[in-house]
């Protein structure tokens, strides 16, 4: 880890002078905002005895990334035993002093940098204005029509009921911002047939807004199952009787490149 | 390769073992005398991301009491088409698919590069997993809500073909039937009367179609009988009426009288659980997962009555055979736990409540099956809700990290036996030729079940040297050791895990110096830390203590370099210079001392510590600290108080807790808000620095640990002050003249004592 941080002329800055130390230029190499934007959680934010911070389905299923080097460092102790007496380092500055402070070299850059990998669905801007109950449960309840004598009449039933919670929770206002952002994305998938983004955005909100979401998202997380089953059945249909013309053809599972 | 460290790294990468000694001594006598025994850990599911399992079936030695697989050390003679076992000798013929072989084409198992390799056995029904929610209703309203809608959230998170069930109880146990039709029924059981497995299935009417098929088709394993399905159902059938069922969830409507604890019927319900896939799906992946919000209070596996004013039994109790439940509840749930293994099942267990939940008395459930064991205070609390997240992650393959019905068969060479192995297995009571009579842990067998594992899961393997004194040093001079794990991946596939390791043998009389520097001190740390948990699991903590001090007494005396009777002369070479402190952290950890632990933290931590891999299990040895400053890049520091300085933040990982902590000076600086100041935004950062640190531990750390964030005179300050070495103390304090450093208020010995002690009675004649 220690190659990751050198500087170089690092220590010594400040130290004889009893002035500022120099600015700790290692902080700023990472990319730490990653974790400023990624933390905020709309789940349950009451938090348990020193319970720990919350993540949000995105940054736990992101697949690794470049890890730092893994904080597991040891140092040996002397072979006496005895710690080498320490020697504060600002044993000239009186303890109350003042922290160093910055100097301008060492603002922060700009965070934009590794912005993009991190960043979750909910944050890129879909719709500048609030979303619309309409636009997400319409096209829901279409999804849902197109699947009539597909789906068993019980299922059918159980999913449009759950449809009308959605609606009548959106409708009270029960119902945040990021929920409704996430769904209108979901809805987005789900007319492109990208049934797998889908599906993940689905999970997504179940892992982080489950009290919200709880009682209806298992209608649309079939609705989605449904539709998908519907649309490759209808395929192999559509192959079997044309079976040429399959130039633009959605392969249903696959995901298509953005 | 350049040194011993980079040896040990890639072998640990490639193989997923590190062994205490990496070069052998060559004989009996020579081994016992090296005082470490001769062990690894072993990893058998390491993620291998670069390693594609390979589609076909191994090829077996046709020595039937051998049967090791064909590997990168076996003598191939490419025109006779026969390759000689390296454990046995025995001269094989390649299968008919072999016949290309040659030099220049040879199947990946003889690449020296494949000495661990993974195949894909094709043959036999694929099962779906199975998981069964066994759910306390005895709990409050808010942690019901919590954990309902935390089951609720995972039904998004299983395979959709998995098949999933529910029990609930109270003073009554549920089994719920899940169908499609909108009415739910349930099967209600008492919960004072243990029932067999058959009365279970007769009740639960899972016997009788079952029995008919059996008298229509005698030979059909492949299908399950069709009643298992109305309590076991897809979720991706089920989903919809399991949520509402879920939801519609009620505490136990039971009333409680005041002083008096809920009846909860735990034993009962999971002998149910249990009951009822060992009648519908042995030997097939499947989890019970146990979530409890208290004791256990009646019947078979109760741990205390249901009066409040008798508490549940503490340390002090057990040591004054003052614990009533205990012994007959500990064989209930070891019962249990035992059939549920022989089922090739595991048993999770998430505990949370702030008072004690039993995990006593039920952790044989969790540690002989491989299932978690997870404890926290509350379902509502983000520890639970995002551990339970965490058993359902995925790998860079899209596949759940969780494993089934594993066994571990170990071979080796003529000159080794194998004395047990310590960690989340049952022996199989597979005797041979190669399986010693000195047992170190589960021994008496070369072979183990894992009924549930992860990539994480690690076993530690001991070894026994039977190779006689002043016999030459066995032919080609190596010994060979082959570990063999089948086991049905989460895909549902049955795969096998090969791995074939091999390290010299040594004249430990001519040649201790190579021996000496092939020493893995973390490994060899953690093995031994592994034999004196499970040593502290049936003996008295004191004598575990010293038998753990007596071993370090007697290896400083075999590799220390110094004049008899002068301590001042005492060294140790690189390779040893870390286990004292290891040991000396071992000595205070909560894996040995009791000391203001209960008999459930007891257990939880050794229950991880068992299982974990070496740099985990190392962490939790000895907490991994990081200093923050000014001065320069964050840098590890020793664990000891006097690195708790003014002008310092320190990140302590203890596994169990991750600890940052801010110095009087920079908690005063805080306070007076600089960090809010532009001209002070280097501040601001320094802050920020540990706490993201902090997050990438806490991303990857399962279960997610507990998260202290505290400041010099805090009062969980003392969760740092616990942990490190008290080499200052209210004793010697102003003897070291100068005020750096925090002085501890303990009368616990420092790592100096101990070194101290430690090297008088290292250099002593009389010792």
């Amino acid at each position: 880890m220690a190659e990751l941080y050198v500087k170089p002329g690092e220590r010594g800055g400040g130290l004889e002078t009893l002035g500022p130390p120099f600015s700790p230029g290692w902080i700023l190499p990472f990319p730490r905002a990653r974790f400023t934007h990624a933390l905020p959680f709309a789940g349950n934010k009451e938090r348990g005895w020193n319970d720990p911070p919350q993540f949000s389905y995105g940054l736990q299923t992101q697949a690794g990334g470049p890890k730092r080097t893994p904080l597991t460092k040891r140092v040996a102790a002397p072979q006496d035993g005895a710690p080498r007496v320490p020697t504060s380092e600002t044993s000239g500055v009186t303890p109350v002093g003042l922290p160093p402070p910055s100097s301008k070299a060492s603002r922060p850059p700009p965070v934009g940098s590794c912005a993009a990998s991190c960043v979750e669905p909910t944050d890129v801007p879909v719709t500048e204005c609030e979303t619309l109950l309409e636009d997400v449960l319409q096209p829901l309840e279409q999804a849902l029509e197109d699947c009539q004598g597909h789906t068993e009449k019980q299922v059918f039933d159980d999913i449009s009921r759950r449809l009308g919670l959605l609606r009548e929770q959106w409708a009270g206002g029960k119902l945040s911002t990021p929920v409704k952002k996430r769904m209108a994305l979901l809805v987005q998938e789900l007319s492109n047939h990208r049934w797998d983004a889908a599906d993940d955005i689905h999970r997504s909100l179940m892992v982080d807004h489950v009290t919200e979401v709880s009682q209806w998202m298992v209608g649309v997380k079939r609705l989605i199952a449904e539709k998908r089953s519907l649309s490759s059945e209808e395929e192999a249909n559509g192959q079997k009787s044309t079976a040429t013309a399959e130039e633009n053809q959605t392969v249903p599972g696959v995901r298509q490149a953005p | 390769m350049a040194t011993y460290l980079e040896f040990i790294q890639q072998n640990e990468e490639r193989d997923g073992v590190r062994f205490s000694w990496n070069v052998w001594p060559s004989s009996r006598l020579e081994a016992t005398r090296m005082v470490v025994p001769l062990a690894c850990l072993l990893t058998p599911l390491k993620e291998r991301p670069d390693l594609p399992p390979v589609q076909y079936e191994p090829v077996l030695c046709s020595r039937p009491t051998c049967k090791a697989i064909l590997n990168p050390l076996c003598q191939v003679d490419y025109r006779a088409k026969l390759w000689a076992c390296n454990f046995c000798f025995q001269r094989n013929q390649f299968p008919p698919a072999y016949t290309g072989i040659s030099e220049v084409n040879q199947p990946a198992e003889l690449m020296p590069q494949f000495s661990t390799i993974e195949y894909v056995i094709q043959r036999g029904p694929q099962s779906p997993l199975i998981f069964l929610y066994v759910v306390d209703t005895c709990l409050e309203e808010d942690d019901l809500q919590a954990l309902k809608e935390s089951l609720q959230m995972s039904l998004s998170l299983l395979p959709p073909d998995a098949l999933v069930g529910l029990i609930t109880f109270g003073r009554m146990v549920q089994v719920h039937e899940l169908s499609c039709e909108g009415i739910s029924k349930s099967y209600v059981f008492r919960g004072t009367k243990d029932l067999t497995a058959k009365q279970i299935q007769d009740m639960l009417g899972l016997t009788k179609p079952a029995m008919s098929m059996q008298q229509a088709r005698p030979t059909q394993p492949q299908e399950h009988p069709f009643v298992s399905s109305r309590f076991l159902q897809p979720v991706h059938k089920i989903d919809m009426n399991l949520t509402d069922l879920l939801g519609e969830l009620q505490r136990d409507p039971w009333p409680v009288t005041q002083g008096k604890r809920p009846l909860r019927s735990t034993g009962v319900a999971l002998s149910i659980a249990v009951g009822l896939l060992e009648g519908t799906f042995p030997n097939t992946g499947a989890r019970i997962m146990l979530f409890t919000g208290g004791p256990p209070t009646q019947g078979p596996g109760m741990v205390v009555g249901d009066e409040l004013k008798v508490p549940i039994r503490s340390w002090h109790d057990i040591e004054k055979d003052n614990a009533r439940f205990m012994k007959k509840a500990i064989k209930h749930y070891e019962m249990l736990a035992n059939r549920t293994a022989t089922n090739g099942h595991c048993i999770d267990i998430y505990a949370c409540a702030l008072d004690q939940t039993g995990l006593l008395e039920m952790k044989c459930c969790a540690n002989l099956t491989g299932g978690y064991m997870v404890m926290g205070d509350s379902f509502n609390t983000s520890l639970f809700k995002q551990t339970f997240q965490r058993i359902f992650t995925k790998d860079f393959n899209g596949d759940f990290r969780m494993a089934f019905g594993a066994t571990l068969e170990v071979k080796t060479s003529r000159e080794l036996k194998i004395a047990g192995a310590i960690g989340p297995c049952v022996s199989l009571n597979v005797k041979g030729p190669c399986v010693s009579e000195n047992e170190l842990g589960i021994g008496g067998t070369s072979q183990w079940k894992i009924c549930g594992l992860d990539p994480t899961s690690t076993l530690g393997i001991y070894f026994e040297v039977v190779n006689q004194h002043n016999a030459p040093i066995p032919q080609g001079g190596r010994g060979a050791i082959q570990f063999v794990t089948q086991y049905q991946h989460s895909s549902t596939q049955r795969r096998i895990r090969v791995s074939t390791i091999a390290r010299n043998w040594a004249d430990a009389q001519s040649q201790l110096k190579h021996i000496e520097a092939a020493f893995d001190q973390e490994a060899a740390a953690v093995l031994m830390a592994r034999l004196g948990v499970f040593r502290a699991e049936s003996e008295e903590g004191p004598d575990v203590l010293r038998w753990l001090d007596r071993q370090l007494i007697r290896l400083c005396q075999k590799f220390g370099q110094y004049n008899k009777e002068d301590a001042t002369s005492f060294r140790l070479s690189d390779s040893f210079s870390l286990y004292p402190q290891f040991m000396f952290h071992l000595r205070r950890s909560p894996f040995l001392q009791v000391f203001n632990n209960s008999p459930d933290e007891s257990s939880y931590y050794r229950h991880h510590f068992a299982r974990q891999d070496l740099t985990q299990s190392l962490i939790m040895i000895q907490p991994i600290l990081y200093s923050y400053s000014f001065h320069g890049p964050p840098e590890p520091v020793l664990l000891d108080s006097s690195s708790i300085l003014a002008d310092r933040i320190l990140l302590m990982d203890t596994f169990f807790q991750i600890v940052i902590y801010l110095g009087e000076t920079i908690a005063q600086w805080r306070k007076a808000g600089y960090q809010d100041m532009p001209e002070y935004e280097n501040f601001k950062h320094l802050l920020q620095a540990p706490l993201d640190d902090a997050q990438e531990i806490l991303q990857a750390r399962f279960p997610m640990p507990r998260y202290i964030n505290t400041e010099h005179g805090g009062s969980q300050a003392r969760f740092l002050l616990s942990k490190v070495n008290p080499s200052q103390t209210h004793n010697n304090l102003y003897a070291w003249g100068q005020e750096t450093g925090a002085p501890i208020l303990t009368d616990d010995v420092s790592l100096q004592v101990f070194m101290d002690h430690l090297k008088k009675l290292a250099v002593s004649s009389a010792s």
